[in-house]
């Protein structure tokens, strides 16, 4: 199959590309490089994709570029390109959560309809929910996002399921649960308290560390993805979660374990837009496209430390301070 | 990585939407909008704020 992946240099985007790469897949990826977190750590996450013969990649804007020369003979669209970040969506920066989570969304649709399209899979987001107390989350309950992110990413959601009720197109929604793994962005919550607990730093934890997450490890997300686009649904929309639900102060004990160091945690008021609980149901992911989540806390937790021991010190310098 | 002739064949330029030229010094350029896109590494960078104009 030919696949176009966007935000191919990304967190997911780029483990997404080597996981189709590896499955014999042919795949571009397109990325714009936003300035939310440091280029060299984007082209580091790159650079096994690129060794692949199979592979293209381009750097543009889904706001602005022509899509359909990019869009040519494929099969499978995997829209994974987003602006990240649930706090830097508040106040004037919202412009470009707009832009580049429901704009540029809707660009990419338009251009899916005039190509051959076999499958568009849209990563959406558990901040759809926001918070409630309607637990465990399943896919019919209500979306009350909390913060401007989760407007932009379910208002997207909203236009992929638009497009495939009125012009067909074959679409599944994505719903994840604070993924985590090699390549995570570095404002992200574990890679921060792996690296400040290696470096023997201090924690900053927002809120009383007795909010819970379903976390979800990125190969669960990636086979996610791989299986909704090769399955035979459509106009689905599914939560991927990582099966557990777990407090961040078990986190940080088990970040103890595996790094043999105490976190220092310095604690902070809960901030604006941060969700109290999230768990996943996923039955009907499991019914639907086969999907189980493989890896546990511990064993993806080593891997995310496994993968900052490996690199370099200007790339642990690029992801700036813990 | 490949960057086939043939991505390069069906890229079009963001500003415009029209066709783009492979330049003899491998950039791909836009007559319209009179811009150069460049090739870094085999990689084509379509934004415009990064285009050069052309002479």
């Amino acid at each position: 199959m030919k696949a176009l992946v966007t935000g191919a240099a990304g967190f997911v985007g780029s483990s997404l590309s080597d996981a189709l790469l590896q499955a014999g897949h042919e795949v571009t990826g397109v990325d714009c490089f936003v300035d939310y977190y440091a280029r060299a750590l984007k082209e580091d996450n790159l650079k096994k994709a690129r060794q692949s013969s199979s592979y293209n990649f381009v750097e543009a804007s889904l706001v602005d570029a022509e899509l359909s020369g990019l869009l040519e003979g494929v099969d499978w669209v995997f829209h994974q390109a987003a602006q990240a970040g649930v706090r830097a969506s508040w106040g004037a920066d919202f412009r470009i959560y707009s832009d580049n989570n429901v704009y540029a969304t809707q660009r990419l649709l338009e251009a899916c309809l005039a190509a051959s399209v076999s499958k568009l899979v849209y990563a959406s987001s558990s901040s759809v929910y926001g918070d409630t107390r309607d637990l465990p989350m399943t896919e019919s309950s209500a979306t009350r996002p909390v913060s401007p992110y989760g407007v932009t990413k379910l208002a997207g959601e909203h236009l992929v399921s638009l497009y495939s009720v009125n012009y067909g197109l074959p679409t599944v929604v994505l719903r994840y649960f604070t993924v985590y793994g090699p390549r995570q962005r570095p404002d992200m919550a574990f890679n921060r308290f792996i690296r400040s607990t290696l470096e023997g730093g201090e924690i900053t934890l927002y809120g009383d560390g007795e909010q819970s997450r379903d976390f979800t490890f990125v190969d669960d997300i990636v086979a996610a993805n791989m299986a909704a686009a090769a399955a035979p649904v459509t106009g689905e929309l599914l939560n991927i979660g990582g099966g557990s639900r777990i407090t961040v102060n078990e986190v940080l004990a088990l970040i103890g374990d595996i790094t043999g160091r105490e976190p220092q945690v310095k604690r902070h008021d809960k901030q604006k837009g941060d969700v109290v609980h999230t768990v996943a149901d996923t039955s009907r992911a499991l019914e639907l496209i086969g999907y189980k989540p493989a890896v546990g806390l511990r064993e993806g937790l080593s891997r995310e430390r496994d993968w900052l021991q490996s690199l370099d010190a200007g790339l642990i310098a690029a992801m700036g301070a813990v | 990585m490949k960057n086939d002739p043939g991505l390069l064949d069906v890229l079009a330029c963001p500003s415009c939407k029209g066709r783009l030229q492979y330049t003899s010094d491998e950039k791909l350029f836009c007559d319209a909008c009179r811009l150069v896109f460049d090739v870094k590494d085999g990689v084509p960078v379509l934004l415009v704020e990064e285009a050069e104009p052309a002479d």
